[in-house]
């Protein structure tokens, strides 16, 4: 699934990550790593898991687009306490396997707590508002007069009500007219679902596909 | 009772409890009853006794009057060390439960202190109460947990004398019950003469209620006033012949009701009008306001989203008198003396009969005075049910309450629980949580599993030292992370309610509490009712909705009404010999007369169904084939049949099947006629592999994740925020469902999974029932009916709201349908 953005097309990864071909660069939000450990170190006894998942679809990404550099828009490390052995040792031999990728953190709300990544996994850490092209890289979503907005921050899901009671809540990617909203990354992450106004763009990822709602048809 | 109340002076002539006690009640001009005197003798020897009785017939001075006596037989004086606890299920009722109790106390001359500690008591009020606890306090089961997770518990516990828990029948079968057991047990352990008396309305399983209460121990069964006169009748408008077969908010009743209320209040009384659910609540009163504009200041509404302060206002309204009518819930169901309730309306099906004797007990609410109770039908069948409810009160068929077994959720906070307080030993810890009844045939394996899921978070965490809840330290397991212990106590309880958000005015003043889902559906500038008033929402913020008055003529946002209660088998039991009476021509009841022609026109299309015959009634219409049975087995159970049946036929044959249920019945409709016959009818009704059938035929995993919810926030998974957390708290918080899907991948075996999906299937299924249906329905004779237009039976479940589809559609597929949904509220 592409879509024209800016005059440049990105590819919409049904593993909630977007990739832009031209300058070979996947960006994802929200993979909030250590999420899970944060809640062991506060007594709740959640099975481990997570996080490997997480860097298998990373891989899955990589590999599938042969992305050359790798983009984290905000709320890589989700708290303090999240910063656990087991998850670490996880991270930095993924980061080992990948040493190619140039990987860039532009800090988002949790990052600012919960600290930088080691120095050793050579992440390079920016604050919010680095232009890029045509394209502004943030956090939040906010409005940049510089470029258009990639942004997270929110965890973006959409709402489905059908007939017969139907319902589901999807995760989804959100192209307003100034700023897109990218899914969460992260394994063990919340949603918000978000009201689209008119003339915004929607798409869903499930079952391995990206579905645009609206538009009736499939890419 | 008068205002003022004689007081006795302890002198040479009142030696003895049975003198004093005796003294007080002539002064008062009062007899004590049998039961009472039963008690207070059962009492003074150390015994333990549940007592049962309707509201309102003295049970509270039975089992009050035993402990004073007690102590005034032992010639003590002063204000004893704590001695007894009172436990309530409600803690809106501990400051009238107080004042009750201290009225004894000065009566009979005593010292006696009694205290509150529920979650409302201040935390100076309970640091004085740790240092110098009252002689009684009232309190709440999640308090008497808060109070063993503390280190001094045993201290302040230990020389407990008695525990009296009322309203046991409100906690029997429930998490909050168990959680009762369980510090009942720990109380026991530290004082094995401790006396406990439980005070209840009656039930079916009153021997099971004092077997679960007493731990299997002797114990007396105590039946208080038996002659207390209940009047159980119904509204009948003079035009029966234009009243709904269906519908849920018989409004056509409104000016009827009002008259009634009327009639009540021009004798000096008050009217309770008590609805199934809040919403229809909020409806009633709008709808009474309009009928009567002059009762503005007289009528009021009680639920239990409304805030605390207005509830706290409305309450005292009734107890003054000033109030002439209240529209209200269950939450009005329990608690303290309403006196001048003079009559009490039930709006539409009184689903149970236990639930119908307990509201007509709200009126006529002193010994001795009769208690009426009126139904008010919001469609034809419910004039059934009203009649049926009168027939199984009079031949005393009360439900019973259904005992859960050993959940694990509970056992894992009550591990935690105690390992905050003064920390445990495992075997110690282990006998005495099987000394209750909820646990005493808690396996080896389960304990285990609890102890090793507090203790190393489970197998699943084998590989994670760093995790630590409950530890080994200084020779007890405890909790070593003051932090993490002072979290578990913010969390004690059972209690989950839906997740909601404050309602309050911009400029200030709070409303209460609105189901989050709901809010969500508003935009900026809808309108909606809340609280007896028209509210416009303006915004959102900090999980507030900040509303102003809405003006005159704003079309209305409707609310979903939830919460259906099923109708029990007992009142649907009657309600079958009912439908048999009038089947044999043998009927005299006014209700019946009511709905005579609509039952004619039943048998003259269809057939009305015999005790022991099964209807089944087939249908073409333009919407396709349908299917209707009638089981009267409740609306649980029937939509776990209807999905069990959508199964089985579409096991035959690949069908699509609509399915809709109401308390009596259930429809399937497809596109495609199904020939129904002898064999088809054994297949649908089979119970070989009801489980694993059932949970094929439903979204199973998505039910199980809806309520693992609760589970969840009773086992300590889900942290409830509470007001000044800060942030260091809001980074652990995660909803059930993301910590569902997380054990559903990464750790499945967990057994708070599968606990999930019995409760499920119990709660929401009915699961035992249906089982017991589908035996009952083998053994009866099945009679097929080809209707040739919707018979009066079968168009209560055509208009039904609720439609459930069977699916076997893909994900993407049901996406692409419901994105065509997706447009239109897009272009709207």
């Amino acid at each position: 699934m592409e879509i024209v953005l800016a005059g440049e097309t990105l590819r919409l990864m049904p593993d909630k990550a977007l990739y832009w071909p031209r300058e070979q660069t996947l960006f994802v939000a929200d993979a909030h790593f250590g999420k899970v450990a944060a809640f062991r170190a506060a007594g709740i006894p959640l099975p481990p898991g997570s996080t490997s998942a997480a860097l298998s679809r990373l891989t899955e990404c990589l590999s599938a687009t042969g992305a050359k550099r790798l983009v984290f828009l905000g709320d890589f490390l989700h708290s303090r306490d999240g910063r656990a052995a087991p998850t670490f040792a996880r991270f930095a031999a993924w980061r080992q396997q990948h040493a190619a990728i140039n990987i860039k953190l532009v800090r988002g709300n949790h990052d600012d707590r919960a600290g930088d990544p080691p120095p050793e996994w050579s992440i390079e850490c920016v604050d919010e508002g680095e232009v890029v092209g045509p394209f502004c890289l943030s956090h939040h979503p906010e409005p940049d007069l510089r470029g258009y907005v990639l942004a997270g921050h929110i965890h973006p899901a959409i709402h489905l009500g059908g007939p017969a009671g139907d319902s589901l809540r999807l995760p989804c990617f959100w192209f307003g007219a100034y700023v897109c909203v990218l899914p969460a990354f992260g394994e063990f992450t919340g949603t918000y679902v978000v009201r689209p106004r008119e003339g915004d763009r929607v798409f869903v990822a499930a079952d391995g596909k990206v579905i645009e709602l609206g538009a009736r048809r499939e890419l | 009772m008068p205002d003022t109340l004689p007081v006795m002076t302890p002198t040479a002539d009142h030696r003895g409890g049975d003198a004093r006690v005796e003294a007080w009640f002539a002064a008062s001009g009062w007899t004590p009853f049998d039961f009472q005197r039963e008690v207070w003798d059962a009492y003074r020897r150390g015994e333990c006794g549940l007592i049962h009785s309707a509201t309102g017939t003295g049970k509270t001075l039975a089992a009050w009057l035993g402990a004073l006596m007690q102590s005034i037989d032992a010639g003590a004086s002063g204000a004893p060390p704590l001695t007894v606890l009172w436990i309530t299920p409600m803690r809106a009722l501990s400051t009238d439960t107080r004042e009750s109790l201290l009225k004894a106390v000065t009566g009979l001359g005593l010292d006696w202190s009694v205290g509150i500690r529920t979650g409302d008591t201040p935390s100076a009020e309970r640091a004085r109460q740790n240092r110098n606890m009252p002689s009684a306090l009232v309190t709440t089961p999640e308090s008497l947990s808060l109070m063993l997770s503390q280190a001094g518990a045993r201290e302040s516990l230990a020389g407990l004398q008695a525990v009296i828990v009322d309203e046991w029948h409100e906690l029997l079968g429930t998490k909050r019950g168990i959680q009762t057991e369980l510090a009942l047990a720990r109380l026991r352990r530290w004082n094995p003469r401790l006396r406990v008396w439980g005070l209840s309305a009656t039930l079916g399983n009153l021997d099971e209620a004092r077997e679960v209460l007493m731990a299997g121990a002797p114990a007396r069964l105590v039946e208080g006033v038996r002659d207390k006169v209940i009047v159980i009748d119904t509204l009948i408008p003079e035009q029966v012949d234009g009243f709904p077969w269906a519908g849920h908010l018989g409004f056509a009743m409104v000016e009827p009701v009002a008259a009634e209320i009327d009639a009540v209040r021009a004798a000096g009384g008050t009217t309770l009008v008590f609805t199934n659910t809040r919403s229809q609540a909020e409806l009633w009163y709008q709808a009474l306001l309009e009928a009567r504009p002059d009762w503005a200041g007289e009528l009021a509404l009680h639920h239990g989203s409304l805030d605390r302060e207005v509830r706290d206002y409305v309450e005292a309204g009734l107890k003054l008198g000033t109030l002439k009518c209240v529209v209200a819930t269950s939450s009005l169901d329990l608690g303290v003396d309403f006196s001048p309730v003079a009559r009490v309306l039930q709006i539409g099906s009184p689903k149970g009969v236990a639930r119908l004797l307990q509201r007509a007990g709200r009126c006529g609410h002193a010994p001795g005075r009769a208690s009426r109770v009126t139904c008010v039908p919001s469609h034809a069948f419910e004039f059934i049910e009203a009649v049926a409810a009168r027939r199984a009160a009079e031949a005393r068929r009360i439900e019973s309450r259904r005992l859960i077994a050993k959940p694990l959720d509970v056992l894992v906070q009550h591990l935690v629980t105690i390992a905050a307080g003064e920390g445990f030993i495992e075997t110690e810890l282990l006998a005495e949580v099987r000394s209750s009844h909820a646990y005493r045939d808690l396996g080896d394996d389960e304990w285990s599993w609890a102890l090793d899921f507090v203790v190393r978070g489970g197998e699943a965490l084998k590989a994670y030292p760093e995790y630590c809840k409950v530890a080994w330290e200084d020779a007890r397991f405890r909790v070593p992370d003051k932090a993490i212990a002072r979290r578990h106590r913010m969390s004690i309880g059972t209690i989950v309610s839906e997740a909601s958000m404050e309602v309050r005015f911009l400029k200030g003043a709070r409303l209460g509490h609105v189901e989050e889902s709901f809010i969500a559906r508003l935009s900026p500038g809808d309108a909606f009712t809340f609280a007896g008033r028209t509210l416009e929402l303006i915004r959102v913020r900090d999980m507030t909705a900040y509303v102003k008055p809405a003006p005159q003529n704003k079309k209305l946002v409707p609310r979903w009404s939830g919460g259906k209660l099923p109708l029990s088998g007992e009142l649907a039991a009657s309600m079958r010999a009912m439908l048999k009476e009038f089947r044999d021509g043998r009927s005299e009841e006014p209700e019946m007369r009511a709905v005579a022609r609509l039952l004619k026109v039943q048998r003259a299309v269809s057939r009305i169904p015999d005790v022991n015959e099964l209807l089944f009634e087939q249908m073409e219409s333009r919407e396709g084939h349908h299917i209707f049975v009638y089981p009267f087995a409740g609306r649980h159970a029937h939509m776990g049949m209807a999905a069990l049946f959508a199964w089985r036929l579409g096991q035959q044959r690949p069908a699509t099947f609509s399915f809709s249920v109401n308390d009596y019945g259930f429809e399937l409709l497809s596109a495609t006629p199904f020939a129904l016959n002898r064999e088809l009818f054994n297949l649908l009704l089979s119970t070989e592999h009801l489980l694993s059938s059932v949970l094929a035929s439903l979204n199973a995993a998505e039910l199980s994740k809806r309520h693992f919810r609760e589970i969840a926030r009773v086992a300590g998974l889900v942290f409830q925020g509470y007001p000044g957390a800060g942030k260091s708290n809001k980074q652990v918080q995660a909803t059930s469902g993301l910590i569902f899907d997380v054990f559903a991948r990464w750790d499945s075996h967990n057994p708070l999974l599968a606990q999930s999906q019995r409760e499920v299937l119990e709660r929401e299924l009915e699961f035992a029932r249906m089982h017991d249906a589908l035996t009952a329905m083998q053994r009866q004779r099945i009679t097929l009916i080809r209707a040739s237009r919707p018979t009066p039976f079968c168009f209560p479940l055509m208009v039904e709201r609720f439609r459930e589809k069977l699916t076997s559609e893909k994900l993407a597929d049901r996406i692409a349908r419901m994105q065509l949904a997706f447009d239109k509220v897009r272009a709207a």
